[in-house]
């Protein structure tokens, strides 16, 4: 993990914007506290003053500028941090130790006191005021304080700014590294399913953040992509190995009309024959191309409300003829109105696909029966019959494509039938049961809760 | 029938041509969707059959263009695709029937014939006869040679869509879609077991009325004398 890709983060990044806005919000706060603060000390000060200046002239024993000089000169050698300045009505210095200046009245600011010896010179604040007869008191105090104040929120201003940034900037950059190395370790991950370890996964830390989330849902989507990818490369050697027989059987009879001299009757019968054949292999194509379809989820945008009824009444009536036609009966037990999410179309074929294996692999006078119903609100459907059966061992290869039991070689079919039933119920999230009716087979599906 | 193929694969444009050339339809080629649409859109024509799949231009995309421009030629699709998605995005796009290839020629002539000749028979008819045979789909009523028939209502409707088009062959694949809105093969013969039902119905000391074309399909129609 390089400096420069640690700076590029996103959270570095983010860092950087907290770190200004801190500062902001630092030099915000600074400017109302260095503002206040001062005009806190100034009012302090102004107070003093004012409350000095009456007390000089509470002291004084009358109003004049005699009387203030002379109360001045005590308060001088008294010491009490005051400074003071008292003018004749000609503008002359009697008393104190300011320097003379021109009577102003009120707030004086911007007074100086020079340096003197080793007295350094000094900020003052003052009010002055006039006596009765002409004369002028001034009183100062020291506006050091206020300066000495504005230094020390000034250097805890900049030392607060420092320290915050150097701790956002810090851990900013932790946090940025944290992300970063997870960040990283997916990336890796990546690569090497890329680079064909398709069963690794991302890795997880358990702690349930948004990184976990995220790699859950890849690992969910890795999963379903495996899933489609065995299914493809199932569906790839079941083509080769299943429609490579009937191509060869094709092959063979063609080459024997091929060789043969043209007699127009074997000619044609062998043609029809062959027509026959390709039929039989086109109509298997369609069947896979039509699973895989369903097999990869993406007719769930058609689902609607479909009743499951109307579904068992159609096929039923479809296949009545045809199943007494071949000596069997089929019994319907109707479940009333039986509503679920789905694809009508597949639903039919799926049920239609149930009750021709059911009568296509039992014998004549045998009985089916279709049956439909619902149980702790979950709707299910049912197609029995009293044949052969499936033996235990083959229920789940049954399913599988072209999977055939040697006993149903004899019969037509294509072996892909169960497949398809499998591949709907899937889509549906339903759950497929094969059963032993004893005797015969019973199918159930039941579909999800609504 | 002034038929306009609108095919891009050489091949099969020739078979379906050709063989609807000798059925007496007049036939031209089109090689993509644009000289297709631009082909629909200048001249007069009873049917269109048209590849879902075609250069500059698909299908869809055509035969919505033509509707568009309030063209109401019939078209029939005909598509590689066989998915039930694909059926209904045919006929939402403006597609009247649907036709997935490879397809036996039977099949495609029977569509045709069927297409060609639907905006002359409307939907309204309420009486529909072939020789001695009478269909009252009001009354919900059969005779044949003034004798009431009881059919069941699949009976019903299996003969009302032979009825709708008598003279023609209707197909096995046809039948299921228009009776039973099933659009698969099933393996059993389910179709003939109905047939023959219905057959022992109409048909019993009469003359036969339903016909089976031999590789095709079903035709009710007056015994040629």
């Amino acid at each position: 993990m390089s400096a420069p890709r640690l700076l590029r983060t996103s959270g570095f990044r983010l860092t950087l914007l907290y770190a200004l806005i801190t500062g902001l919000s630092f030099l915000v706060m600074f400017g109302v506290m260095y503002w206040s603060a001062t005009h806190y000390m100034k009012e302090q000060i102004d107070g003093a003053v004012a409350a000095e200046l009456h007390e000089v002239e509470l002291a004084a024993a009358g109003d004049g500028w005699r009387s203030l000089s002379m109360a001045v000169d005590a308060a001088t050698r008294a010491g009490n941090g005051f400074h003071y300045l008292v003018l004749n009505p000609d503008g002359e210095k009697v008393a104190g130790d300011l320097p003379v200046r021109p009577p102003q009245l009120g707030l004086v600011d911007g007074l100086r006191l020079p340096a003197s010896g080793d007295v350094p010179a000094l900020e003052l604040r003052g009010g002055g005021r006039a006596s009765a007869d002409g004369g002028y008191l001034l009183v100062a105090a020291s506006a050091r304080q206020i300066e000495e104040l504005q230094e020390s929120i000034l250097r805890s201003f900049l030392l607060g700014l420092l320290v915050s940034m150097v701790l956002v900037i810090v851990g900013g950059g932790i946090l940025s590294a944290a992300s970063l190395r997870r960040v990283e370790a997916m990336s890796r991950s990546s690569r090497d399913i890329m680079n064909g370890d398709l069963a690794q996964r991302l890795p997880l830390n358990g702690s349930g953040d948004e990184f976990d989330h995220l790699a859950g849902s890849l690992n969910a989507m890795l999963d379903r992509i495996t899933t489609l990818m065995r299914g493809l490369e199932q569906v790839s050697v079941d083509i080769a190995h299943d429609l490579r027989t009937p191509l060869a059987r094709l092959r063979q009879k063609l080459e024997r009309i091929h060789g043969r001299g043209a007699d127009a009757q074997a000619l044609e019968a062998a043609v029809a024959a062959a027509l026959d054949d390709t039929d039989a292999i086109l109509a298997t194509f369609a069947a896979l191309l039509r699973i895989s379809q369903i097999e990869s989820g993406d007719r769930l945008s058609r689902f609607e409300p479909v009743d499951l009824q109307a579904v068992v009444d159609v096929v039923a009536e479809v296949y009545q003829p045809a199943i007494e036609d071949r000596q069997q009966q089929l019994h319907v037990e109707s479940g009333g109105s039986l509503w679920v999410q789905g694809d009508r179309a597949l639903l039919v074929q799926m049920l239609a696909n149930l009750v021709e294996n059911a009568t296509r692999h039992s014998p004549a006078g045998a009985s089916l029966s279709l049956r439909s119903g619902t149980q702790q609100g979950r709707v299910w459907l049912q197609v029995r019959d009293d044949g052969p059966g499936i033996p235990a061992e083959a229920r789940e290869r049954v399913l599988d494509r072209f999977y055939r039991l040697d006993v149903s070689r004899s019969t037509p079919g294509n072996g892909l039938g169960l497949s398809l039933v499998k591949a709907v119920a899937e889509l549906h999230g339903a759950t497929l049961a094969l059963e032993d009716a004893s005797p015969g087979l019973q199918v159930t599906i039941t579909f999800p809760q609504e | 029938m002034k038929i306009l193929v609108v095919e891009d694969d050489i091949e099969t444009a020739r078979y379906i041509s050709s063989g609807l050339a000798e059925l007496g339809h007049n036939v031209t080629l089109a090689a993509d969707g644009r000289d297709g649409l631009f082909q629909a859109s200048e001249h007069e024509w009873d049917l269109l059959l048209v590849d879902r799949m075609l250069p500059l231009l698909d299908g869809l995309a055509m035969v919505k263009a033509l509707r568009a421009m309030d063209i109401p030629t019939p078209v029939l699709f005909l598509t590689t695709l066989g998915g039930i998605n694909d059926r209904v995005a045919g006929l939402n796009a403006g597609g009247d029937d649907y036709l997935v290839k490879p397809f036996a020629f039977s099949e495609l002539a029977a569509r045709v014939a069927a297409l060609g000749r639907r905006p002359r028979r409307t939907q309204a008819d309420t009486l529909l006869r072939v020789a001695d045979l009478q269909m009252d789909l009001i009354a919900r009523t059969v005779q044949r040679a003034g004798q009431a028939i009881d059919l069941q209502p699949r009976e019903f409707r299996l003969l009302e869509v032979l009825l709708r088009h008598a003279g023609e062959v209707v197909t096995r694949t046809m039948l299921l879609e228009k009776v039973w809105d099933l659009h698969f093969d099933p393996q059993t013969n389910v179709v003939e077991s109905h047939m023959s039902r219905l057959r022992a119905k109409l048909d019993v000391g009469a003359e036969p009325l339903i016909h089976t074309v031999r590789g095709a399909g079903y035709s009710i129609r007056e015994a040629r004398t």
